[in-house]
């Protein structure tokens, strides 16, 4: 059972770090960003490449410091390619309805024509069926602790977030960029009064939760492959783990996605059938809808991270 | 003579950034379509069908009329906001008088380059329609197409629309010339078209002999129903012309309203005449076309008008709407056993059909109640999750939908009833079609009363204004929840009509893409109208086919989505009401663009904070 539960802690890492482009988004435009999916496939795809062209199909590098280095690389290079998809997805399928001061339903349904349009578009460029990825460093079990199994992804995984996700916080809690995101979350109006750029401040939002949901994607294909739908399950968990947090809020996003990969996970045990985990995840996002519809730490639109 | 002004600027003195930007992004779209069209690549190649699709020629073409529409939106734009006006001053002149009086090099040089344009036009369009559907605008193919009897039709249609450049460039440039007579430009369209409808067939060798005009030949041009859209529309165009150039007046005048006044005898005709087409039409069409009438759009009717009610109606967002489809569908199969959970009684197809609408709709009300009772846009969002566990439910819940492998056989529709027996037998398309029919018919009036009753008013207060509605005492909850069932429950219908035309269930069938192809067919058409999403549908599940079957554009069945999610995007930035909006719902967009109420009940964007 310890083994479930830790094989659910760093799948919820992932979705922790989906989670805070959703809640970023979500905190300043009132938006769910149904697009953010394929911003996680674009940075599997980037770290497929990256990791195709450097180390190819040859031996695996077995030096830790090249190791850490393909990691750290493919990282940033992943985390860049969301962060460009964020901002074209943001440029074309948002700012013009802005512009216009379009009604909310015209938002999510540009979003999510968007999505359909990037997914489709990254099938048809590169080949609709999964591919494994080149891997940068030799999975196995380091230590075993009271049956639980941890592998050199999960230390991979969980060094990466735990930095990734500490930046962001402090992104947001201490830089001047992460006050104008907080100004705007808080009242978009008055903080264009103030001085704020409302428009770029919107675009960084974007891009942070672009280079998180990158990186996310850079992990996701290391561990999993890369296929043009990968985008889609991690997202829509993520989204469960935003909610479950407590949505517009920043570190109940970290939490909450470690939260639901736990609660996720660990019922395998007693049920044995994989395909469960989804029912399950789903079942958590109603029932919270139901009895604490403002997450875990509550909903924080605007206050500070 | 100019007309006297302070500054009399030429007319592209007047273009400004923002038309740069406008023309910009039109050739980007234009490059964007040449990729969309191109050939694929694949993860060993990953540059490929960028190569082939943007550094060959095959992007002329796009290119082209990506340029063609930025000038159509700047000219549009321009004329919109008055910097550019078109001058009428000029005494009415004949056709020749016009032509002889053309004596200045650059109108010469003008009437040369638009028509030479127009006639590159042509062929371009002519060889991205053509049977040689890859490789495009080499010469070898280029030339290639004057063998086809069909360029000729795009020449022809290449002189119309030289025609109009060329009336417009002496609009713009205030040459004073007026547009043509109304009878030469009439004559014009209808020759236009008819050799258009003539030629535009792929299988046109054979339409020139005289097979082509026997009726009672087998491969005859009546035989084809693509003459009879192509005079169809071309009659509608023409008479459009002729009627709003008679209506123009000479003196101020107020200006002519342009709804159509429709009497009771008028809509009587209509009804008739629909209805002999609904019943007539598709006796002549072939077979396949028969299958798709029932399988691709009888059943995305249906479906598009149940998401209607949902979209259009009460301003909800529903992207797991193929779930509630798959419900019907299910059910369907385990009352005819053939689920591997045995029920507890065998049921005729027809007496599924309330147990359809029943579960549907109690799936609905569950899930719609605890998430409807916070805020709207979380439907969405846990309506895609319903749908991808209904989705995992019958993939791999082996034990009881059978799993990927598929259902047992579905018996079909039959009625042995008073006396009266009659099987719906698959291999017969057409008896399914106007089953079909007799379900939607029913449904659009059901529909359409529940949209101008009690319930579609309410459904309008909550739209524009829900605090409003609910201090009213309109019961907001009650009536999103109403109409989430609802379309619910119209899907679970379709499912059930779908299972048993088909036979068999595969999960895949029930894939979640399906309802973002539901959602364009409603939004295409103009969401709240329930014509305007019916004629969406139509068109959106005919086109698709009709590309496939002629391989038109290099079109592959693969990339549906990428034109759909295309679509969606750029309907929401240009036309968010649809192309035949109900004039209700393209008001509240309007309004609620300039800030008066809202057009859905998703709930306000700026939210009081929690604390």
């Amino acid at each position: 059972m310890f083994n479930y539960l830790v094989q659910g802690i760093f799948a919820g890492l992932i979705f922790s770090m989906v989670a805070l482009g959703y809640t970023l988004v979500y905190g300043v435009l009132r938006l769910i960003n149904f697009a953010h999916s394929e911003v996680l496939m674009t940075g599997g795809f980037a770290g497929y490449f990256f990791l195709h062209y450097t180390i190819g199909s040859g031996s695996v590098p077995n030096s830790l410091w090249v190791t850490m280095l393909y990691i750290v690389v493919g990282v940033l290079i992943s985390g860049l390619a969301g962060t460009i998809v964020a901002i074209i997805i943001e440029r074309f399928a948002y700012r013009p309805l802005r512009r216009r001061n379009a009604p909310k339903l015209a938002y999510l349904i540009s979003a999510i024509g968007a999505s359909y349009f990037l997914l489709s578009l990254f099938g048809k460029e590169f080949g609709r069926y999964p591919s494994g990825t080149s891997q940068p460093f030799t999975d196995h079990v380091v230590f075993t602790l009271w049956g639980g199994q941890f592998t050199m992804y999960d230390i991979v995984i969980l060094v990466a977030a735990v930095i990734l996700m500490v930046t962001v916080d402090v992104v947001v809690s201490r830089t001047k960029m992460g006050r104008a995101i907080r100004a705007v979350a808080q009242d978009a109006e008055t903080a264009s009064l103030m001085g704020v750029n409302v428009n770029r401040t919107i675009a960084s939002t974007f891009a942070l939760g672009g280079f998180m949901g990158g990186a996310a994607g850079f992990f996701v294909a290391i561990n999993q492959g890369i296929y043009f739908g990968m985008g889609f399950k991690p997202a829509l968990l993520a989204f469960t783990a935003a909610v479950l947090g407590g949505i517009g809020n920043v570190r109940g996003a970290m939490i909450g996605g470690v939260v639901l990969g736990i609660v996720m996970f660990t019922p395998i045990y007693w049920f044995g059938q994989p395909w469960l985990e989804e029912v399950i995840a789903f079942s958590i996002l109603v029932l919270i809808l139901l009895f604490r519809p403002t997450g875990l730490l509550g909903e924080r639109l605007g206050r500070s991270a | 003579m100019t007309p006297p002004g302070p500054q009399v600027r030429k007319w592209y003195q007047s273009l400004n950034a923002e038309d740069a930007r406008r023309m910009t992004t039109a050739a980007g779209g234009g490059i964007v379509l040449a990729v969309m069209t191109g050939p694929d690549g694949s993860l060993t190649q990953p540059l490929y069908g960028f190569q082939q699709s943007v550094l060959t020629a095959h992007v002329i073409g796009y290119l082209l009329f990506g340029l063609v529409i930025g000038c159509l939106l700047t000219y549009r734009a321009k004329v919109k906001d008055g910097t550019w006006r078109r001058v009428r001053t000029a005494p009415k002149r004949t056709l020749v008088e016009r032509l002889t009086s053309i004596k200045s090099a650059l109108q010469r040089g003008m009437l040369a380059g638009s028509g030479l344009l127009s006639a590159v036009i042509a062929i371009v369009v002519a060889d991205f329609t053509g049977p040689v559907a890859r490789n495009k605008m080499s010469w070898h193919v280029l030339g290639h197409q004057f063998l086809y009897t069909r360029t000729y039709g795009y020449l022809i249609l290449a002189i119309a629309l030289w025609f109009a450049v060329v009336n417009q460039i002496f609009h713009l440039t205030n040459l004073r010339i007026q547009s043509l007579p109304r009878t030469v430009v009439a004559a014009g369209a209808l020759l236009s078209i008819l050799v258009f409808s003539l030629t535009s067939d792929p299988f046109l060798p054979a339409r020139f002999g005289w097979k082509a005009l026997n009726p009672s030949a087998n491969n005859s041009l009546f035989h084809h129903w693509t003459t009879y859209l192509w005079l169809i529309l071309g009659a509608l165009g023409t008479a459009s012309y002729l009627f709003k150039r008679r209506s123009s007046p000479k003196i101020a005048a107020p200006r002519r309203s342009r709804t159509l006044v429709v009497t009771p005898s008028m809509r009587i005709l209509t009804y008739v005449a629909a209805g002999f087409l609904v019943y007539e039409a598709p006796k002549y069409l072939s077979l396949y076309w028969q299958i798709s009438l029932y399988q691709q759009i009888g059943v995305f009717c249906l479906l598009a008008i149940g998401l209607n009610i949902v979209v259009g109606f009460a301003g909800l967002l529903d992207l797991g709407y193929v779930a509630f489809y798959a419900l019907g569908a299910y059910v369907t199969a385990y009352f005819s056993g053939g689920l591997p959970l045995q029920p507890p009684f065998h049921l005729n197809s027809f007496l599924v059909i309330p147990f359809a609408v029943v579960i549907a709709m109690l799936a609905g009300v569950l899930l719609g109640l605890p998430t409807l009772r916070l805020r709207g846009d979380y439907l969405a969002i846990v309506t895609l999750g319903f749908g991808e566990i209904i989705y995992v439910l019958a993939n791999d819940w082996v034990t009881v939908t059978g799993g990927s492998a598929g259902t047992g056989t579905i018996s079909g529709f039959s009625v042995n009833l008073l006396g009266i027996h009659y099987v719906w037998n698959p291999s017969n398309p057409l008896s399914y079609y106007y089953l079909m029919i007799g379900i939607l018919i029913p449904a659009i009036f059901l529909f359409d009363f529940l949209n101008h009753s009690k319930v579609g008013r309410s459904w309008a207060a909550i739209r524009e204004d829900e605090v409003a509605a609910q201090s009213l005492g309109i019961n907001a909850l009650k009536y999103k929840v109403m109409a989430f069932s609802m379309g619910a429950s119209t899907a679970g219908v379709a499912g059930v009509f779908t299972a048993v035309k088909v036979g068999v269930l595969f999960p895949n069938s029930f894939v979640l893409s399906l309802s973002i192809t539901i959602l364009v067919l409603v939004i295409f058409g103009g969401m709240g109208s329930i014509l305007g999403v019916l004629i969406g549908a139509i068109f959106l599940q005919w086109l698709p086919s009709y590309l496939t079957f002629h391989s038109y554009f290099g079109y592959q069945q693969t990339d549906l989505y990428l034109y759909i999610g295309a679509l969606l995007v750029i309907m929401m930035i240009f036309r968010p009401q649809g192309l035949i909006p109900s004039r209700r719902r393209r008001r509240e967009i309007l309004d609620s663009e300039a800030g008066l109420g809202s057009a859905d009940s998703l709930g306000p964007i700026t939210q009081e904070q929690p604390s």
